[in-house]
């Protein structure tokens, strides 16, 4: 998000389309009723917490984003199951993972960045982990499993599409 | 025991360069109040944090930060500009300091993960695999869950109002992650298609600090929606 | 003629100060505030530094006395809409809100707001607690009255609906059809008394602030100190109400940033602010109590602060100099977390019960509106701009500005300037001076030296405050069978308007000739009740007060049984004390209206020409031979005005006016006599009669010696902070060649021998650095620094400083930076702490900060007048807070560097200061004397001339004849040291002398 929406503004690239976040859809859609999502079927109250991506949140579309992420969530696994963490939202951790470190190697120093993010994630005691990024999902799952969570690190939209009513 | 600074005469080689690339950055602004390193995540590794960064550029010990492998560690994720007293973007001037390194001295993955990305993918895969793996997936889907044989995952449709981007690992390493997102977009019911030219979500030409690099692969991203006349790019990160 | 009456606008602790200064120096004054009641940000403050003392206590007399003042006409609920006209002749247009409370009738019983069924957050108290839609907003509020919050009163959002404030309210006050009024003032100049916004740090997420329940701010975290606040001062964290132990402040929120909160000035009082919570909350607490306090520089730059913070330090308040980034919530109880890196680079985890956050202050969003509509420019941060040379002058003639509303300031420097702003406001009306005012007529008092005491018992259930917890009507009861005492009675509210008025009637009825208060503190109250008794044609001091509130009801609320046993002592107490007493003559001086101001520095100059310009004729004397004092070697300001011109000017002003008699050479050898008469010599033998003087008598720059020599004197690349102004003003070219630059700064300040702050100093050298940085860009700048004290808008020199690329590397005492030199060349060693490394300097040029001290003629022209010294050799003004530019002694003030160091524009305001409040003195005839003086009984007088000795005012004398000795009643103050020193039991004072205070002791007996 942020690489194309920072990389068009600092670049000054010429383009007709606007960029948005599947995440402000995803919200958009529910609130309009298109998008019709259940959480009935977390029948054992799965807990879930979510990673904020920095360079979605803090870097580009800032506090919205981060609210819309949660009504999803909360629309989709029910309210009462959504843990949060603290800080978030604009002001989050970043995971370690951003940033070009997971490509660049020295998995110690990642590992030493990520765990301020796998305190925070274990602390909330959640069965899963929400991770609307790609970077963040290898990172929080590379975290859990080496500092020895307990947390499932998944995407958003397979819990949409099993809370989805046709 | 600490280290001697002779600085009878300063010279910040290094901080002015920056200075040049980034009229904003502001080093000189600098407090050293620690807000920063009291945020960062990655304060402490490799002995190194934002506020001691600065310091280093503002006293010209640019051995040290041309050195530091801490650059790999800053995650550029800002946290640090956003509380700053002062708003300095610690992780723009460790951008600019990446840059610095030449292209042979820079961690290889990450490096390669750019070079890919401008030829089309982070992957390198060809865009034919991607092609095929959609059409494939697709025609599982069809033939396993019946409730979702109208599934359609459209593929260079010139005129469809949105745009849809990939990450590079779902085609490569886990292809049926992309299946809820074709779900969802089909019970929304909205318009969209992927390009087969330019598909890949990621850019790790953000990352490795030439902003050339960075600048094209933007580009080509941008041409690729224009030409399909795609009204609105939905990132799916 | 211009007009002779003047418009205050705010009614907080600078405009109440500046009304004062007004109305008691010849103008009538409309002080307008905006809600309910006058008192502003100080009285919401539990405690204030570097005293300790009770805010409300001492700022309460302030507005009694402003309440109550003749020509002060005082309009709430109120805002200025327009301002037409010009110098002497302005229109202005207040808009009054309907209060729904009949002033005249509420005798603020409380009544209406118990019964008030609608709650509201309370804004006095922050938001913290709830009001009624009918309240008073603090229980010393004045006017002491009520009022309806119209947005939410449920009657006057649906009429008919509750109305239950008119049921219960007891004089018929309520006034739902209360309407707006314009009042449209003629006045001849204004004072903008605006104040200041506390920042509200919701929008920095990062805080937790609105999140975190026991994030709060430091003004809230005052109202939980203060016993009017919502937990009566029981310290109390929000999330559950228990007392916290383990309390840290972060600094700077909302200050010094540009990022977030885009305030680039440092906000001034903060770090006093929450080093004084810490020391205060210490004392609260029960038991152990551990407070830490996270900042970038340490800002104690005024007068006493700098020790108040060392003994912070030495009793267990930790300071760290890092700043937070975040704070955390540590578990789920609200207890929080920090992570903070240490001025090393160490990472560190602290767990706090409460975090208070140390916000800033802000121009508040309506002053930039009325600014507009009156047409005053606003600088950069949106302050009223001011003049450096006229620091209270706006960009409109005419209009003056003081306190916060123009930079962050403390409370005596807004006192200080309320009282220049009131110079400059009367000084331009000065023709009109008594024209608009009333005078106080009293009725004949009637002689009661041949009747038989007939003593009067008015008992006051002070609302609650004394009713809920002493038995009132017993008292009130037990009060008539006391021997003499002819009438008793109890009041909801003894000092209401018309409880007083209905007092005096009583009197006269009942034909009353001694009279005895049992209600609050004579502090406050005593002169309302002696003024009550002069309307009733009685003498003031047969007047005696109990104070049954503060020494009673608040200290035994378990125990009202006893506590009302206790009222009925005190008040027999104060029966037996008053039954002695005797009406005594008023006395009176007769002013010489002239002044003497000692030294010839900008404060004594400025001092000087205010009085000259009003016509009141001035010796200035200087012991130099020359005027300009410091001023003389200063080069600008650091806002880049030029001092050189304005001195050459101010000098050319005052050796030109024809009312200034400038002796220079010249020195004070003797000084006699009081207030309105002083009589001083000087060292040329001339005789001066004068009604007041000012003392500004300056300080001097420390020499550099022993470890703060740093090669000074020896090396010429080495110099002083004036020494280089020297050369700047005398546009050196030396500067063009010099490679590097260093500044250390402190050189003598902030050290166990001079524990004091020299507040100039950091401002001072950044402003050269940057000077010189702009004269040869290449020249590299260091600058060694303890903290850096750039306060107000001084930060934004600092900030500019740095963006010149000028490095400041901080020291401590334990790293002094080490100078030596080879072969002439300069060698500088000194340590980072950021990076942890020593660095190695060789400057061309090395300048050093060095302290300012006071000068040593200052004692002994405080000796003269009686005036007090500091431990360091500052003089001492009456109070440290509210009388900034008084002394002690009625009728001398003090401006300038000999009160503490200060920058030009400081000295300048409080050199008006001084001025405003001479002119008060010289504005009357004749002065109030002492009417309490002691007497000598000749037949017990053994004529030793202990009295004599001991008598501090050279009132008591011998008559060598009759070997006995004599009082002039003119120069008694009624001190009473005579009394205590004569050992024959001769000397007496008038009405507190044994006769009473026996008749005191046997009454608690009794
Ligand atoms: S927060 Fe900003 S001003 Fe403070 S040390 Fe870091 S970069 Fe410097
Ligand atoms: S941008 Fe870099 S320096 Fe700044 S907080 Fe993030 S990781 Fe730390």
């Amino acid at each position: 998000m942020y690489a194309t929406l920072e990389g068009l503004r600092r670049f000054d690239i010429p383009h007709k389309f606007e960029v948005v976040s599947i995440i402000s859809l995803y919200a958009q859609w529910i609130r309009e009723g298109r998008l019709k999502v259940d959480p009935a079927w977390n029948t054992e109250g799965l807990k879930f917490s979510v990673q904020d991506p920095c360079k979605l949140v803090r870097q580009s579309l800032g506090d919205p984003v981060a609210d819309d992420l949660r009504f999803v969530i909360k629309s989709v696994v029910g309210e009462e199951n959504f843990i949060d963490v603290w800080p978030n939202k604009s002001n989050n951790y970043c995971c370690g993972g951003g940033g070009g470190a997971l490509q660049a190697g020295f998995v110690d120093n990642r590992r030493q960045h990520g765990k301020t993010k796998f305190d925070q994630l274990q602390d909330t005691g959640a069965d899963v982990v929400i991770t609307p990024c790609h970077n963040c999902h290898t990172q929080v799952k590379d975290i859990c499993d080496h500092f020895g969570g307990k947390w499932q690190t998944t995407h958003l939209w397979g819990w949409i599409v099993k809370a989805l009513q046709r | 025991m600490s280290e001697n600074y002779n600085l009878s005469k300063l010279r910040t080689r290094l901080k002015k360069q920056i200075e040049q690339a980034v009229p904003e950055a502001r080093i000189d602004y600098c407090l050293t109040c620690g807000l920063c390193a009291s945020g960062c995540p990655a304060s402490g590794i490799e002995d190194m944090d934002p506020r001691k960064f600065l310091r280093y550029l503002v006293l010209g010990q640019d051995d040290i930060i041309l050195q530091t492998n801490w650059i790999y560690s800053c995650s550029l994720c800002q946290r640090c500009k956003y509380a700053c007293p002062m708003g300095i973007d610690v992780g723009r001037l460790v951008y600019e300091v990446k840059g610095m390194r030449p292209v042979e001295d820079r961690p290889k993955n990450l490096q390669k993960s750019c070079d890919l990305q401008k030829a089309g993918n982070s992957t390198g895969i060809p865009n034919d695999d991607f092609v095929w793996v959609v059409g494939d997936i697709l025609e599982e889907i069809h033939e396993t869950e019946p409730e979702w044989s109208d599934l359609k995952a459209p593929m260079d449709k010139v005129g469809a109002k949105f745009y849809l981007n990939q990450n590079a690992k779902e085609p490569t390493v886990e292809p049926e992650e992309m299946v809820p997102l074709w779900k969802i977009l089909h019970a929304v019911g909205i318009d969209w298609t992927y390009s087969s030219k330019w598909w890949d979500g990621a850019n790790y030409c953000l990352f490795t600090g030439d902003p050339e690099d960075w600048e094209l692969t933007t580009r080509l991203q941008a041409e690729t929606v224009d030409d399909l006349g795609c009204t609105t790019y939905i990132n799916t990160e | 003629m211009p007009k002779g009456s003047v418009l205050v606008v705010g009614g907080g602790i600078a405009g109440v100060q500046a009304a004062l200064d007004l109305a008691d120096s010849g103008f009538l004054v409309h002080l307008v505030e905006k809600t309910t009641a006058i008192g502003g940000r100080m009285s919401q403050l539990d405690k204030t530094f570097p005293t300790n003392d009770c805010s409300a206590c001492i700022l309460s007399p302030k507005l009694v006395e402003c309440g109550r003042h003749l020509n002060i006409n005082l309009l709430t609920l109120s805002d200025l809409v327009s301002l037409e006209g010009e110098p002497g002749n302005f229109k202005a247009v207040v808009h009054q809100r309907p209060r729904y409370v009949d002033p005249t009738k509420c005798i603020a019983c409380g009544l209406c707001a118990e019964k008030c069924p609608k709650k509201v957050d309370n804004e006095y108290n922050l938001g913290i607690g709830k009001r009624k839609a009918a309240y008073l907003s603090f229980p010393q509020a004045v006017p002491l009255k009520y009022a309806i919050d119209p947005d939410n009163c449920i009657w006057l959002k649906k009429p008919g609906r509750c109305g239950a404030c008119a049921k219960v309210c007891p004089a018929g006050a309520i006034n739902f059809d209360d309407k707006a009024v314009d009042h449209e003032l003629e006045v001849g100049s204004v004072v903008l008394a605006l104040g200041f916004s506390p920042y509200d740090p919701s929008e920095l997420d990062f805080t937790g602030y609105g999140r975190l329940a026991n994030v709060i701010t430091t003004m809230e975290f005052e109202r939980y100190l203060s016993p009017s606040g919502p937990c009566m001062g029981h310290m109390e964290r929000p999330s559950d109400g228990k007392e916290p132990k383990r309390v840290a402040w972060l600094q700077c929120v909302g200050s010094r940033d540009i990022n977030r909160s885009c305030h680039p000035y440092c906000s001034s009082v903060c770090c006093m602010f929450a080093i004084k919570q810490a020391v205060i909350a210490k004392e609260h607490a029960h038991g152990e109590f551990a407070p830490s306090i996270f900042f970038m520089d340490m800002r104690t730059h005024g007068k006493g602060f700098e020790e108040y913070y060392n003994r912070a330090r030495e009793n267990g308040v930790s300071f760290h100099r890092a700043r937070v980034h975040s704070i955390l919530p540590a578990d789920d109880e609200g207890n929080l977390r920090l992570r903070y890196v240490n001025e090393q680079g160490g990472i560190e985890f602290a767990e706090f019960d409460m975090v208070i956050l140390s916000t800033g202050l802000e121009v508040d969003k309506n002053t930039i509106k009325l600014a507009e509509r009156l047409n005053l420019e606003l600088d950069e941060d949106n302050f009223i701009k001011t003049d450096v040379f006229n620091p209270v002058a706006t960009s409109r003639p005419g209009v003056f500005v003081c306190g916060a509303v123009a930079e962050p300031k403390d409370i005596p420097q807004s006192v200080m300037e309320a009282s220049a702003a009131a110079l400059e406001a009367g000084s331009i009306l000065a023709p009109a001076r008594w024209s608009a005012t009333a005078v106080k007529e009293y009725p004949l008092e009637r002689d009661i030296h041949a009747e038989p005491p007939r003593i009067g018992v008015f008992v006051c259930h002070c609302g609650i405050n004394i009713a809920s917890v002493v038995d009132v009507k017993a008292v009130t009861e037990y009060a008539r069978t006391l021997p003499d005492v002819v009438f008793s009675q109890d009041n909801l509210f003894t000092c209401s308007q018309d409880t007083i008025d209905q007092m005096v009637n009583t009197i006269k009825e009942q034909n009353l000739n001694r009279v005895v208060v049992s209600s609050c503190s004579p502090r406050t109250h005593e002169p309302l009740f002696q003024e009550t008794l002069r309307d009733a044609g009685l003498n003031k001091y047969v007047f005696e007060m109990a104070n049954i509130r503060d020494q009673d009801s608040w200290v035994h609320k378990n125990e009202p049984e006893a506590a009302t046993v206790k009222a009925m002592d005190l008040t027999r107490m104060a029966v037996a004390r008053v039954r002695g007493e005797e009406a005594l003559p008023y006395h009176t001086v007769k002013v010489d209206k002239s002044a003497v101001v000692i030294g010839g520095g900008i404060g004594g100059m400025t001092a000087a020409l205010s009085l000259a310009e009003q016509n009141f004729p001035v010796t200035l004397v200087e012991k130099s031979a020359q005027l300009g004092g410091n001023a003389n070697n200063l080069f600008r300001t650091w806002q880049d005005d030029k001092v050189q011109p304005y001195l050459a000017e101010t000098i050319a002003k005052v050796n030109n006016h024809p009312r200034i008699d400038v002796q220079l050479s010249c020195e004070i050898t003797e000084a006699g006599g009081s207030v309105g008469k002083f009589t001083t010599t000087l060292s040329n033998g001339q005789n001066l009669q004068h009604g007041v003087a000012v003392v500004a008598v300056g300080g001097k720059a420390y020499s550099p010696e022993g470890d703060w020599q740093f090669l000074y004197g020896q090396n010429d690349k080495v110099h002083t902070l004036l020494e280089i102004d020297r050369m700047l003003i005398d546009e050196s070219e030396d500067f063009k060649a010099t490679g590097q630059a260093v500044f250390i700064h402190c050189v003598g300040s902030r050290i166990p021998e001079r524990p004091w702050c020299s507040r100039v100093c950091c401002t001072h050298a950044i402003d050269q650095a940057v000077k010189l940085k702009e004269m040869n860009p290449d020249m590299d700048i260091f600058m060694l620094y303890r903290d850096i004290r750039t306060y107000g808008q001084r930060e934004r020199l600092y900030q500019k400083a740095r963006a010149l690329g000028i490095i400041f590397v901080r020291y401590d005492l334990d790293h002094i930076p080490a100078v030596s030199e080879d072969s002439g060349q300069l060698i500088i060693k000194t340590h980072d702490p950021i990076v942890d490394a020593e660095i190695t300097l060789q400057p061309d040029l090395l300048v050093l900060a060095t302290a300012i001290e006071p000068q040593a003629t200052g004692s002994s022209v405080a000796k003269f007048f009686k005036c007090a010294i500091d431990a360091h050799g500052f003089l001492l003004e009456a109070h440290m807070k509210l009388r900034p530019v008084d002394f002690a002694t009625d009728g001398v003030y003090l401006a300038g560097l000999c009160h503490y160091p200060k920058p030009l524009e400081e000295t300048i305001a409080q050199a008006k200061a001084a001025a405003a409040r001479a002119t008060i003195v010289l504005s009357l005839d004749e002065v109030p004397a002492e009417s309490i003086t002691a007497q000598v009984d000749p037949a017990k007088c053994v004529g030793c001339g202990v009295c004599v000795e001991v008598c501090a005012y050279n009132a008591v004398s011998m008559d060598e004849d009759k070997n006995i000795s004599l009082v002039n009643a003119d120069l008694c103050k009624g001190c009473g040291a005579c009394v205590a020193g004569c050992r024959s039991d001769a000397l007496t004072l008038q009405n507190i002398g044994n006769e009473q205070i026996m008749a005191a002791v046997e009454a608690a007996f009794d």
